[in-house]
């Protein structure tokens, strides 16, 4: 390990030792990772060749090159790095760097690092949580830049979950000249309390009067652009399903999707004697079976 | 954090030493009311002063040069990690 003939004498051991703690001693090499573990095997040989008795054992076999290990040592490197989650370090000092400060020390620093010329900045990805109605019909959000400052970003008509929009120049600034990245947006289209989307279509559920359903008529239907009159069908059923042509979602040809909206029929919340008696009354209605499919 | 008698111990050194190394600041422990507190970071300097002594044959005054280098060279690596990480800070979710 040393690199000592088997007859070297204590001076040639400890004179080879030095020349290697220099070299290897893991405080003088604060990043080097390798130093420590080649520092042990050479503090350890040096600890079983320097003590005469346990060199004659090793000389004569009786044990092995790492018989005689030093007590586990913390090195100094492990404290003063200032790693991940470690304190500051109370004897560093910037003696080293102090008139670097007064430049501008990222650029100094990457000019140094990249001498090969101007060097483009890297993107940066924001997630941005959007309205559903701003998705569908264009609008704008804001997004926090990482340096504390806010932009509105334009939302284009017909956005989609998951779409990415990008804004020029807004990522990290180039090192040595070069382009800052871009700011790449991922929009994230929040549900909407009663619309869904596919695609460029809407869907509605539309709760109905019963009155509605058996007699018909024009209705009041919420759209991603505001209430429209539509016109419900005599003996309209729950799962009638109604197209509003034109109501949906901004394609990107400019034209639109379609709403669809599915009729569900709501019975009065209180029970109404009236209608009980009708019912009661009303053969027709007991003959009907609407789970004949079921059966068998 | 070790008081005095614990520090001599954990160390291996003397009283006699470890006060010249406290006059040269090689070491600084914190002052406190109950006399002097040394941190896990002081032992690990200590032995490193120890093995700069012992196994690399440094001098009184060679050990004050490559502390000051060595506390210099934290001190950078300490800015450059700073200056890494806000160069590679992930952006906000």
């Amino acid at each position: 390990m040393l690199g000592v003939p088997r007859s070297a004498t204590a001076d040639q051991i400890q004179k080879a030792y030095r020349k290697l703690a220099k070299k290897l001693h893991p405080d003088l090499n604060p990043g080097n990772a390798a130093a420590e573990e080649q520092f042990k095997e050479v503090a350890s040989a040096n600890d079983l060749l320097s003590d005469p008795e346990k060199r004659r054992r090793f000389d004569a076999g009786e044990i092995d090159a790492s018989g005689a290990e030093r007590p586990p040592q913390q090195f100094y490197r492990r404290y003063a790095g200032g790693g991940a989650g470690a304190g500051a370090n109370p004897y560093a000092n910037d003696s080293a760097y102090a008139d670097l400060m007064d430049e501008d020390i990222l650029s100094s620093l990457f000019r140094g690092a990249r001498q090969r010329g101007p060097a483009p900045g890297r993107d940066i990805r924001y997630h941005l949580p959007v309205d559903f109605l701003t998705a569908v019909n264009g609008g704008t959000a804001r997004v926090g830049l990482p340096d504390g400052s806010t932009i509105d970003v334009a939302i284009p008509a017909g956005a989609r979950d998951g779409q990415i929009l990008s804004l020029k120049g807004k990522g990290e600034p180039g090192a040595g000249g070069g382009e800052p990245g871009d700011g790449l947006v991922e929009l994230e289209v929040q549900p909407h309390r009663f619309f869904t989307r596919e695609g460029d279509d809407i869907h509605l559920t539309l709760p109905v009067s019963l009155a509605e359903a058996v007699l018909g008529g024009e209705i009041k239907v919420p759209t991603p652009t505001g209430a429209v009159s539509m016109r419900v069908p005599k003996a309209a059923n729950s799962g009638t399903r109604l197209r509003l042509k034109g109501k949906g979602a901004v394609r990107p040809d400019g034209r639109r999707g379609d709403e669809y909206v599915t009729l569900k029929v709501m019975l009065p919340s209180m029970s109404d004697p009236e209608l009980e008696a009708f019912v009661k009354n009303w053969s027709a209605g007991k003959a009907q079976n609407p789970r004949s499919g079921m059966e068998g | 954090m070790v008081d005095r008698q614990q520090f001599l111990v954990r160390t291996r050194i003397e009283t006699h030493v470890l006060e010249t190394w406290i006059e040269e600041e090689w070491l600084i422990p914190r002052r406190e009311a109950g006399g002097e507190e040394f941190s896990d970071a002081d032992v690990a300097r200590a032995q490193l002063i120890r093995d700069l002594k012992a196994d690399i044959g440094a001098n009184d005054e060679a050990v004050g040069v490559i502390l000051h280098l060595i506390d210099q060279l934290h001190g950078l690596r300490g800015a450059l990690r700073d200056v890494l990480r806000q160069r590679g800070a992930a952006p906000p979710d």
